[in-house]
């Protein structure tokens, strides 16, 4: 599965959390591009590279309840009528839309009777609207509130589950998050230490019963449910 | 908790604190929350599995 993120922030190299992001990137399938970093955006290059990924994100701030201006640019250049939808080819029907926004103020706020009043995917509409046009699957949102506040902990997972929101399969169910570290664990356990491998190769042999042990319970419980059919 | 899975809770905290890397640290930690999961979710089916096997009506 490929991946396309495009980010969009007026100034990258001041932001903590999208220098954060970045470093976070998983190592393969993934390409990533900073919207404002172009001289000149190019229409068939960015539309080609739309139709070569599985998944697109867009990845930016929120700034008034919108993306940053670049972003709208963008679309407004880059998603054209024709290619869109005008000739009835929907060339970015069937691929996945994900949203990572992040935010200055916290998830409480994005509520109605919350200091910001509205939800996130209420303010997300327009993008919901366009993956809607195109035939594209619309992702739950990943969003990350107040990013400066995170501590060392949240930050370790948040590294984790925006790989998985860039790669893993959709939905996020128990089963594709084992299939995603599954498929994972090899290169990772590869990538230790000599002194280190015994210990990462006994851990993913336990991570791989659990995961038997759990389908051979859903097996079970499946097959218990259908003879109370009967 | 059982045994097996402390003593798994423990290696992989162990590993995780060995890796330099903040990536690579990441990893394993979220796998261990992952492992946590899959226990509580097979407890959870092992208990609803005896559940819809303990039926007197059907007796």
């Amino acid at each position: 599965m490929t991946t396309l993120v495009l980010v969009s922030h007026p100034q990258l190299a001041d932001s903590t959390s999208q220098q954060f992001l970045k470093e976070s990137l998983p190592s393969t399938g993934v390409k990533w591009e900073h919207i404002e970093g172009q001289q000149a955006l190019d229409v068939d290059q960015e539309q080609a590279q739309l139709r070569q990924a599985d998944r697109i994100i867009f990845q930016f701030p929120l700034y008034w309840y919108a993306a940053p201006a670049g972003l709208k640019t963008w679309e407004d250049t880059v998603l054209t009528r024709t290619f869109v939808y005008g000739d009835h080819r929907y060339p970015l029907a069937g691929k996945e839309l994900g949203i990572v926004v992040t935010t200055g103020m916290p998830q409480q706020a994005f509520q109605r009777g919350g200091a910001e009043g509205l939800t996130l995917d209420a303010v997300l509409a327009p993008l919901a609207a366009l993956a809607h046009r195109a035939r594209m699957t619309w992702l739950p949102v990943f969003p990350i509130y107040q990013f400066g506040y995170l501590e060392e902990p949240e930050k370790l997972q948040l590294v984790i589950d925006y790989q998985r929101y860039l790669t893993q399969r959709q939905p996020d169910s128990l089963a594709n998050r084992q299939d995603w570290f599954a498929q994972q664990l090899p290169g990772m356990v590869a990538h230790l230490p000599a002194e280190q491998q015994a210990t990462g190769k006994l851990i993913a042999s336990v991570f791989d019963q659990n995961r038997e042990q759990l389908d051979q319970l859903t097996d079970t419980l499946a097959m218990i449910k259908e003879q109370e059919d009967d | 908790m059982t045994e097996q899975s402390e003593w798994l809770r423990q290696q992989i905290d162990q590993l995780a604190g060995q890796q330099e890397k903040f990536t690579e640290r990441a990893f394993w930690l979220a796998l261990k929350k992952v492992t946590a999961e899959q226990e509580r979710r097979s407890d959870q089916l092992s208990g609803e599995v005896d559940g819809r096997t303990w039926r007197p009506d059907h007796w």
